[in-house]
């Protein structure tokens, strides 16, 4: 299972890393490849490869706010494998939010 | 609801959170060089706080630019939230429009403005990337098409459409206002200070900042005090909601509490700009009631204030019960603060380390 995501909340300088950390924390118990891409205050870190995003099975959307390269994931949408939602909300419950990324693939 | 109306309105607070998040860097740098260069000049009378001290003017040059630059950020990246990246010229250019004065009337709309320019340009402008044009076109719609289409638009309807009525409204409450002069005092007052908390800078304030000026100049100063009372209540209001109602806020806001206090002190409304855009319902009505009550206040207790600015530092230039002031304008902000705490839901989950 190979999951990817992108974490952006409103200031940019707490949630974005928590939910970053939060998804990495989840899926590394699991077993899961990861990667997490933050646009936080500091701009763009950890960004996704075109490459990474193809072979990605799930793309978690934890952001509170407009995206940058936002269409990079229009393929995966149309496929049915984007779950967005709220920072706050992965960092309150990471292990229900990856089980809900992972029932998208099936 | 419709599936469609809960998209919209999704898309609309995504559109608010993106625009207050780019523009936030931008109120502190604004507000807190405006506020350091303020609060080293002299409260003159008839002419606000005069700065002479050269570095300290410049520091202002620096705040004034950052406070001009702030409302097209927030309209710009609003629609740039909701039509990517052909969104933010339009956004910004009408944004800027938005906060200019215009026609006969002066009309500006402030924030408010700028919010209904950023979310019509974004629609309009992702309404134009959905055309299907040939090849040739396709390569120029995002630089030349989509922009001047959706900025031309849109700047148009707000200059022919919106302002004309918008400034009609204002030159009826001039009118009424004046009326009022001479009625009650605390009526008077309460209208003064509801108008300056409402848009912030937008029309509404500007027109109670005119009625002022137009009373000053005639030698009445008791209008002008309350209304310098009311300007500073919402920063500093929503800065005290902050700090005691800790479950109400997001750790995000509460993190801007102190500089919205040092901006309210100073007597600049503009602090609480970022807290209203993203909560207008609750925002709006407690800094209207805060401000309404602290320059009703002040006009019963016959405030009187010479110099055309607001907030605690001019308090050497309020010239009658400059005690009272202080106090009406702690009472205010004591409201707001209630106020706030009721209309705001908890935040449950909500961490208040």
């Amino acid at each position: 299972m190979k999951i990817i995501g992108v974490a952006a909340c409103i200031t940019g300088v707490a949630h974005t890393y928590m939910a970053q950390e939060a998804i990495e924390q989840e899926c590394k118990k699991r077993g899961y490849d990861v990667k997490v891409e933050t646009q936080g205050g500091m701009g763009i870190d950890n960004e996704l490869s075109e490459d990474e995003i193809a072979q990605a099975d799930v793309v978690i959307m934890a952001v509170a706010i407009g995206i940058e390269g936002q269409e990079r994931f229009e393929e995966k949408e149309d496929a049915g494998r984007v779950l967005t939602l709220n920072p706050a909300e992965v960092i309150r419950n990471p292990t229900a939010i990856i089980d809900k990324a992972i029932n998208l693939v099936k | 609801m419709s599936t469609t109306m809960k998209n919209i309105i999704n898309d609309l607070t995504k559109a608010f959170n993106t625009g207050v998040s780019y523009m936030m860097p931008t109120v502190v740098v604004g507000g807190i060089c405006l506020a350091l260069s303020l609060a080293g000049g002299d409260a003159t009378a008839g002419k606000g706080m005069v700065v002479t001290n050269p570095f300290l003017k410049n520091l202002g040059i620096i705040g004034s630019a950052g406070f001009s630059m702030m409302i097209p950020i927030l309209s710009g990246y609003i629609a740039y939230s909701i039509a990517g990246k052909p969104g933010i010229t339009p956004g910004m250019i009408t944004g800027f429009i938005a906060n200019m004065p215009i026609g006969d009337n002066h009309v500006q709309t402030g924030f408010l403005g700028a919010m209904l320019m950023g979310i019509l340009c974004g629609f309009l402008a992702r309404w134009v990337k959905k055309w299907k044009v040939n090849d040739t076109i396709k390569t120029i719609m995002p630089i030349l098409i989509i922009p001047i289409v959706t900025t031309v638009i849109i700047a148009m309807v707000y200059i022919y459409i919106l302002v004309g009525p918008i400034g009609i409204i204002m030159k009826w409450l001039i009118d009424m206002l004046s009326g009022m002069q001479g009625g009650s005092a605390l009526i008077l007052g309460l209208i003064v200070g509801a108008m300056a908390a409402f848009d912030m800078g937008g029309p509404v304030n500007k027109t109670a900042t005119a009625f002022t000026l137009a009373l000053m100049a005639e030698g009445i100063y008791g209008p002008n005090g309350a209304y310098r009372i009311a300007v500073a209540i919402p920063p500093l209001g929503i800065a005290l909601s902050t700090f005691i109602s800790r479950n109400k806020w997001g750790s995000d806001d509460r993190r801007m509490g102190p500089s919205a206090a040092f901006m309210g002190l100073i007597g600049i409304t503009e602090g609480a700009i970022p807290f209203a855009v993203k909560s207008l319902k609750t925002v709006i009505p407690s800094i209207m009631i805060g401000s309404a009550v602290g320059a009703g206040l002040g006009m019963v207790h016959g405030v009187e204030c010479m110099v055309p600015h607001g907030g605690l530092i001019v308090i050497a230039a309020v010239n009658k019960a400059p005690l009272w002031y202080a106090i009406d304008m702690a009472i205010g902000v004591i409201v707001t603060a209630i106020c706030l705490h009721i209309l705001r839901p908890t935040i449950e989950n909500n961490e208040t380390k």
